[in-house]
């Protein structure tokens, strides 16, 4: 287990170097002054700019400039958006939970629904409803899911009138944000409200979640049955029929433990994959996440906003990788040496 | 009545003989290849095609809807939009722009790509680790993210996202080639060429290659559809073709603003790029099944 | 009274263009008490038939015969889960690679717990509970694993074959069947254990009188632990009796190939010269030979062996040749 954890931590420590080298080189390659690139500020005086140039050594060679820069990431200083002029981790803590809130909502959606259907149609191979599951999930993976949002938005927002477009919550409802994340807000705040604006924020997260679910779900069924379908061909299932067993008894014990650890590896690795998914859903839903916030960055040339939002995103995105592959060796024994 | 072949002949047909056999056995799979040659033909010969310019607007028929309407007019086949160009003719034109790119993007991607993941697979040692792990730093990233980046920092346009994307799919046929060469390289019959004599390029070249074809084929649909999508999504948030190219997904966030009034200017476009994947995969899902066939008889 | 009369056993594969008979014709019976081998080289369609008995064959296989009898019962008459229940009940199975046979995800005392089923308990729950962990370890005591605390708490992948091959026993036993199917238990173990499985197999049939189906290809050993044997090639059926006829007294060409071909029937060879053997291999499934099908490579055949031969029987030995070999010796 320690190398397993040295070996984890030493590709963590270089993925978090070469990230960073992404980031601060885009402050060159980026168009304009490469300290207001870092720094954000755009409506700086000479002598503020003078100050600037000191703090991130411009005067000095590259390699010291990187570990100027570097100094200033770990302390938490990112700089300001340009745009907003306001710090840029202040807008991240508060963006950053919103959409991590959308992610897993959807992540969990996507495994209720993805992975039992995969053992359905794995168990029904080669039979009608195996044909109709593959093909349903062919569709929805080939879907654009801008598109799906939009005939989602049409279909139950305004045309039923069931759900909610847009926002993460009505705006009668004032809920302190503590944490970031609206349920556990919910429940912390001391709002007389709170089983309603509960009720609204479910109300407001369903169909944007269902959305981003959609995509990963046809993954997972795809995943799950394939698994399903090798792990009912292996010797034990066999012997295990032969033992006498009843083929639900098979299914329940056996089988689906099996087939569940070879694909809970993949599944968490699916969570970037969400997360890229959840961006383009944010802006049509307008959830106030940190992919619609990069977005707009992007149309607006924020260059500093795009430059430390790229650089957390994909930090995030790699710690929850680490930890997935550490709950899941932790879990397996059988995987610690790979 | 005389008979040709008296004498039963055993037909030993090549491995990529057996897979087109199997493949034309799978009537799902052949219907997404015709609708994959249909796109491409599409693709091609849209300046001959298509009935109008899909620039030009005639002011006269702004907001049509489609001919199947009671307000709609048979020669502007599927409506227009707000400035009146005909949207068959910009649909047309964008499946060159959205699947003909896409075609282009997965072919460069992949000859570089394969190039690079055969040469790497060679290596061994601290260059071969230092490679494994820059490819799985690159490939954790999501594919849309690093293309979204690499377009934020050369700007928007479409040429600028076919650079992006390419830029972002090779990593994809490096890991899947180098798994590829690598795992051949473990069996025997590599190990007998091996002991012949055979240098490594000559391996590489003669025995590895003809047999992880279908593997890169597979993966290049992958590739083609996760291409379409990009192109499309990049289109849509604004990042990719620029007003007035009639790329699908920027004629999709062109008609977001009409939604009520026009809504076949969304649904259309959506459509097709559906139509698009769905073709792609089927052809992906088919390779994929004739190899599975294939390796089980 | 034949404990299991088949007759006529064909299991079949349609595939797209043909009809392909994996086992032709083979015919097999066994009585109470008595150990049986069944040999043949792989290939041969011996586990097909093991697998057809105790009924967990694929949907693609086609299973038909003429007369398929277990204990008087007639169990072509009966529906697929009476004959199942049927069964299940009286013969167990034991397969090739034990380790491969256990889940690797759960441990050797729930998966023998599932065996016992809990008719044969009897109280309240929590007496239940006891009564289960007791017959555990009494039958791992019966084939020999001592240390039983151990046992129960490991995962199959930190056991040895051998050690597994014993749980795979146990489990069989577990619902005290008549009959015991081995099918090459022995086949990915070193001699010693071989031996000790061996020992173990026959002692439970000396002791409680349970009749074992031993599938090998291995004649030789064989012919130590059986009391009759059953020859199949290539999925038909070739020649049947008692050990003391097959080894000494051979009928069919390809027996006494085998029987040849064995290293004690060779010791008298010259130092240096070419052991015996039957020359070319086992057809495959798609190129099967019509009529015997040893035709292509037997030293005896002759025009007449295009046509499948039919069974004759010699004193209670059974063989199916057009050429016996019942002149010589």
């Amino acid at each position: 287990m320690l190398i397993f954890t040295l070996r984890r931590l030493s590709l963590f420590t270089f993925t978090m170097l070469l990230l960073t080298i992404l980031s601060f080189s885009l402050s060159f390659l980026f168009p304009g002054d490469s300290v207001i690139n870092l720094s954000g500020e755009v409506n700086a005086t000479a002598a503020q700019l003078v100050e600037l140039n000191l703090e991130y050594k411009t005067d000095q060679n590259i390699v010291i400039q990187y570990f100027s820069y570097l100094s200033h990431v770990l302390t938490g200083d990112l700089g300001l958006s340009m745009a907003s002029q306001s710090l840029i981790t202040h807008e991240i803590a508060i963006l950053l939970p919103a959409t991590v809130e959308l992610s897993l909502v959807a992540l969990l959606i996507a495994m209720f629904f993805g992975i039992p259907l995969g053992f359905f149609a794995a168990i029904r191979h080669n039979k009608r409803s195996d044909n109709i599951i593959l093909s349903v999930a062919m569709i929805g993976y080939s879907i654009p899911v801008f598109w799906l949002g939009l005939l989602a938005i049409l279909l139950f927002s305004i045309n039923l009138g069931w759900l909610p477009s847009a926002g993460k919550i009505s705006l009668l409802f004032e809920i302190e944000s503590i944490t970031g994340i609206q349920f556990f807000d919910i429940l912390l705040s001391d709002s007389p409200y709170k089983w309603q604006a509960f009720r609204d924020a479910s109300a407001h997260i369903l169909l944007p979640a269902c959305v981003v679910a959609i995509a990963p779900a046809t993954i997972f069924i795809r995943l799950s049955r394939t698994s399903m379908i090798e792990v009912l061909q292996t010797n034990y299932i066999k012997a295990a029929k032969a033992k006498g067993l009843s083929f639900k008894q098979i299914i329940i014990r056996h089988a689906i433990r099996n087939s569940l650890i070879k694909i809970i590896r993949h599944v968490g690795l699916q969570f970037a994959n969400l997360v890229t998914i959840a961006m383009v859903t944010e802006v049509i839903f307008s959830w106030p996440g940190i992919g619609r916030w990069l977005i707009e960055s992007i149309s607006q040339r924020d260059y500093t906003a795009i430059q430390n939002g790229l650089l957390l995103l994909s930090c995030f995105i790699f710690i929850v990788h680490i930890l997935i592959d550490f709950i899941y060796a932790a879990l397996n024994p059988l995987a610690r040496d790979n | 009545m005389a008979r040709e072949k008296i004498y039963l002949e055993e037909v030993f047909p090549s491995p990529f003989m057996q897979h087109w056999l199997i493949f034309r056995k799978t009537p799902v799979a052949m219907i997404g290849f015709a609708c994959f040659i249909f796109l491409t033909i599409l693709a091609v010969f849209t300046p001959v095609l298509a009935p109008y310019s899909p620039i030009d607007g005639n002011i006269n028929m702004l907001l049509l809807p489609p001919a199947w309407h009671d307000d709609g007019n048979v020669s502007f086949l599927l409506g227009t939009d707000e400035l009146g160009r005909d949207m068959l003719s910009r649909l047309m034109y964008g499946s060159s722009l959205t699947f003909g790119l896409s075609f282009v993007i997965v072919i460069v991607s992949l000859v570089i790509g394969v190039v690079i993941g055969s040469l790497s697979a060679l290596t061994t040692g601290i260059k071969s680790s230092f490679l494994n792990h820059f490819l799985d730093v690159i490939l954790s990233i999501p594919s849309l993210l690093l293309a979204i980046i690499i377009v934020a920092i050369i700007g928007p346009s479409v040429s600028n996202t076919v650079g992006a994307i390419i830029l972002v799919l090779i990593p994809q046929f490096v890991h899947v080639t180098r798994y590829a060469v690598k795992e051949e390289f473990r069996k025997d019959y590599v190990l007998a060429s091996k002991l012949d004599g055979a240098s490594s390029f000559r391996i590489l070249y003669y025995s590895i290659f003809p047999n992880i074809v279908d593997r890169i084929m597979s993966q290049a649909t992958l590739a083609q559809s996760a291409a379409i999508l990009d192109i499309a999504t990049l289109g849509f948030l604004g990042l990719g073709a620029q007003i007035p190219l009639p790329e699908w997904g920027a004629i999709l966030a062109n008609g977001l603003d009409l939604f009520y009034i026009a809504p076949w200017t969304v649904y259309l476009p959506g459509l097709s790029i559906l139509f698009a994947v769905v073709s792609t995969n089927l052809v992906g899902e088919g390779i994929r099944h004739a190899l599975k066939l294939r390796k089980e008889s | 009274m034949n404990l299991l009369d088949i007759r006529n056993l064909t299991i079949e594969l349609k595939t797209t263009n043909q009809n392909i008979l994996a086992v032709d014709r083979v015919s097999l019976s066994m009585k109470e008490g008595e150990v049986r081998g069944l040999v043949g080289e792989s290939g041969s369609g011996k586990s097909l038939i093991a697998q057809a008995i105790i009924g967990v064959l694929d949907d693609k296989w086609h299973v038909h015969a003429d007369r398929f009898h277990w204990r008087g019962v007639d169990l072509l008459r009966l529906s697929f889960e009476e004959r199942k229940a049927l069964l299940s009940k009286d013969i167990a199975m034991i397969f090739q690679e034990p380790m491969a046979c256990l889940d690797p995800t759960t441990t050797i005392g729930e998966q023998l717990s599932e065996a016992i089923s809990s008719k044969q308990l009897s109280g309240f729950f929590w007496q239940k509970q006891k009564q289960r962990t007791s017959a555990i370890i009494k039958l791992l005591h019966k084939v020999g694993i001592k240390k039983h605390t151990e046992c129960i708490k490991s995962y199959p992948h930190q056991l040895t074959e051998a050690l597994c091959q014993r749980v795979m026993i146990a489990i069989a036993l577990a619902r005290r069947p008549i009959l015991l199917i081995a099918d090459e238990p022995t086949a990915a173990m070193e001699s010693v254990n071989q031996g000790q499985i061996f020992r173990l197999l026959s002692s439970l049939n000396q002791l409680k009188n349970m009749s074992i189906l031993l599938i090998s290809h291995d004649l030789e050993n064989i012919t130590h632990w059986a009391n009759t044997i059953t020859v199949m090639y290539s999925g038909q059926f070739v020649e049947a009796g008692t050990t003391e006829q097959i080894s000494k007294k051979p009928l069919h060409p390809y027996t006494k190939a085998l029987v040849d071909s064995s290293p004690k029937s060779n010791l008298q060879l010259p130092p240096k010269s070419r052991l015996t053997t039957l020359p070319g291999s086992i057809p495959i499934l798609q190129h099967l030979p019509i009529g015997c099908r040893l035709g292509p490579r037997c030293p005896r055949a002759q025009q007449a062996c295009v046509k499948a031969p039919n069974v004759t029987s010699f004193h209670g030995h059974k063989v199916s040749c057009h050429f016996p070999m019942k002149e010589i010796r």
